[in-house]
């Protein structure tokens, strides 16, 4: 398990406050984070641009040292026994960069797998194999600049996954990619937590990947932790608001009426269309049930009924919303 | 074993990465050709007799073997600043935070990375030296029971050499300067075209603080003057000297600069 407990990164940045002066000012990146990680769970963590996000994964995968407080990875202090807390994380970022593009894929995974001290036969079925897994293995022998973005995200899992970490870090792992490669992106995350027990920490800008993927997540604000918790209950917690949208015939005043006291915490527009009345139900709670027994009750048909559901979006927005108010 | 691994991995790299076209083998011929030709051209009209003033110092009447090992041994040198200068490139492709990521050892990788890429951007240099010793008829005042040792002292100096520069481009990205330090100056100070003790004193000081210096005057002495190890034992002691600074600083500032990027994640800037 990954546990990380107060983390907190300060940087030292030069402003420029003249032709040749410098002033130099502390920026806190990172402030007093806890989060943990398992073997085999996905957790999120997502933020606003400037959240701290990429600061908490290189501390986590030693890249950086914390200002303040501990990294404990399966029992290893990150900073202290940093070589062997290499051994067990990876990190994948999204983008183009962080390959050697003259080379091939499998030259690319080669070095690095040497790295790693891998060799020999070792190696080379490791390469043939982690190829296989992303799909490149007919594109092996070509050199990266001719790979597509997909491709090249794809052999970034890859050199990801070359010394079989445990715990492995995506960066925003679907940036810029199409919505099949990205598909097949989240299946492959997905696999390597469930299949392979790699505990996964996520970041990214696409929150339905986010609800999809994650058995956890943390919202980070300014370096803070502010919200942690399973996707749907951050939702439930921050929007608590379900939207019914129910088409019927033509309501009489006195169904409308009926209907309205039916339903008496909940916001209630009645629009006319040309078949009929539409009902838009903005409720604390899920109302369907509520809505179908008045209309059984009143002898009312429904033409149709849809129920939006409050998505993390809607949670990420809400929280935005409350910070700049 | 894992160094070895590790030289493979990154002599594979380079070649792959920064000798991916032939024209760059003949970059690698033509420059220091040129280098070599318009050096010696720059004698012919001065006084090479042996009542010159340069005769106090070389075997006038061997100026071609004089010029030829000095940027024999020069090439070796340069050659890793130039594969240094490619660190920008690792950094700017994210890949040098990737080395960084691994457990691989620091130090092992800086060396690796400099011998990974001295041979390749040598060798061809080193043939058309020879190539010039046979046409010229100079091949007959080479003492070559002593080419082997000469090369592998003058190998081994690069690569250290080379260490140390790849640790001070890790360690800054604005180290561009060394460029212009270790292109002309120490092709002028190292004693490459002119003797050493040619210089005035101020000349001599500078000299002193390029390894070069003491690496070329080795060579010469083993090649030209077919001294041996014994006599020179003065010598390698103080190039063993130079090299053993050199390294110790090379291993601080390797300490250094990976605590400087973790405390400032400055490998990422470029």
């Amino acid at each position: 398990m990954i546990e990380a407990k107060g983390l907190k990164k300060t940087y030292t940045i030069s402003k420029k406050a003249g032709f040749l002066r410098k002033e130099k000012q502390k920026v806190k990146a990172v402030d007093g984070i806890d989060l943990t990680i398992s073997e085999g769970e996905i957790v999120g963590l997502l933020g606003l641009n400037g959240a701290g996000k990429t600061t908490t994964i290189k501390m986590l995968c030693t890249l950086l040292n914390p200002t303040a407080g501990t990294i404990s990875v399966d029992g290893l202090d990150a900073v202290c026994d940093a070589m062997a807390v290499k051994g067990l994380v990876n990190m994948i970022a999204g983008g183009e960069r962080m390959l050697y593009w003259r080379l091939t894929g499998a030259e690319n995974l080669r070095y690095f797998g040497k790295l790693y001290g891998l060799h020999g036969l070792e190696l080379e079925e490791k390469i043939s194999s982690l190829l296989s897994q992303v799909g490149l293995s007919e594109v092996s022998d070509t050199p990266v600049e001719l790979y597509s973005k997909g491709m090249k995200q794809r052999l970034q899992i890859a050199r990801g996954l070359i010394n079989d970490p445990r715990y492995l870090f995506l960066d925003e792992p679907t940036l810029g990619l199409d919505v099949p490669v990205a598909k097949q992106l989240r299946e492959t995350v997905k696999n390597l937590a469930k299949e392979q027990q790699k505990g996964i920490l996520l970041t990214s800008h696409y929150l339905e990947e986010v609800e999809e993927l994650c058995d956890r997540v943390y919202i980070i604000e300014k370096g803070k932790i502010v919200l942690h918790d399973t996707p749907q209950k951050i939702t439930e917690t921050v929007v608590n608001e379900f939207h019914v949208s129910v088409e019927t015939r033509t309501l009489s005043a006195l169904e409308q009426s009926k209907l309205a006291k039916g339903l008496p915490s909940c916001k209630i527009q009645f629009l006319p269309s040309s078949d009929g009345t539409i009902l838009e139900i903005k409720a604390p709670f899920d109302p369907t049930s509520i809505i179908i027994a008045i209309c059984v009750e009143q002898k009312i048909s429904i033409q149709k009924l849809e129920l939006k559901r409050p998505r993390l979006e809607d949670a990420i927005l809400a929280l935005a919303k409350e910070k700049s108010a | 074993m894992r160094c070895m691994s590790i030289l493979w991995a990154e002599a594979v790299k380079s070649h792959q990465h920064n000798f991916h076209n032939k024209l760059v083998y003949f970059s690698l011929l033509i420059w220091p050709a040129l280098l070599f030709v318009t050096s010696y051209y720059s004698f012919k009209p001065f006084n090479l007799s042996a009542t010159g003033p340069l005769s106090a110092y070389i075997e006038t009447d061997q100026i071609i073997l004089f010029l030829l090992t000095g940027y024999l041994a020069y090439i070796f040198f340069w050659s890793l600043v130039q594969s240094a200068w490619n660190m920008s490139y690792e950094r700017q492709a994210g890949t040098l935070e990737l080395i960084f990521l691994t457990p691989v050892s620091r130090i092992t990788v800086m060396y690796a990375r400099a011998a990974g890429n001295l041979f390749e951007a040598v060798w061809l240099f080193t043939l058309f030296t020879l190539l010039v010793l046979l046409t010229t008829g100079q091949a007959d005042h080479i003492h070559w029971a002593n080419v082997p040792i000469a090369l592998l002292f003058l190998s081994i100096s690069a690569i250290v050499w080379g260490g140390f520069l790849n640790i001070v481009f890790l360690f800054s990205r604005d180290a561009g300067i060394l460029f212009t330090i270790f292109e002309e100056p120490m092709q002028f100070f190292s004693g490459v075209r002119i003797p050493v003790l040619a210089f005035p004193v101020w000349g001599k000081v500078i000299a002193f603080f390029f390894p070069l210096t003491y690496v070329l005057d080795i060579f010469r002495k083993l090649i030209l003057d077919g001294a041996g190890l014994l006599q020179l034992i003065d010598q390698f002691l103080m190039l063993a000297g130079v090299l053993a600074i050199l390294f110790t600083v090379s291993v601080l500032l390797l300490k250094k600069a990976e605590h400087h990027a973790k405390e400032t994640g400055n490998m990422v800037l470029f």
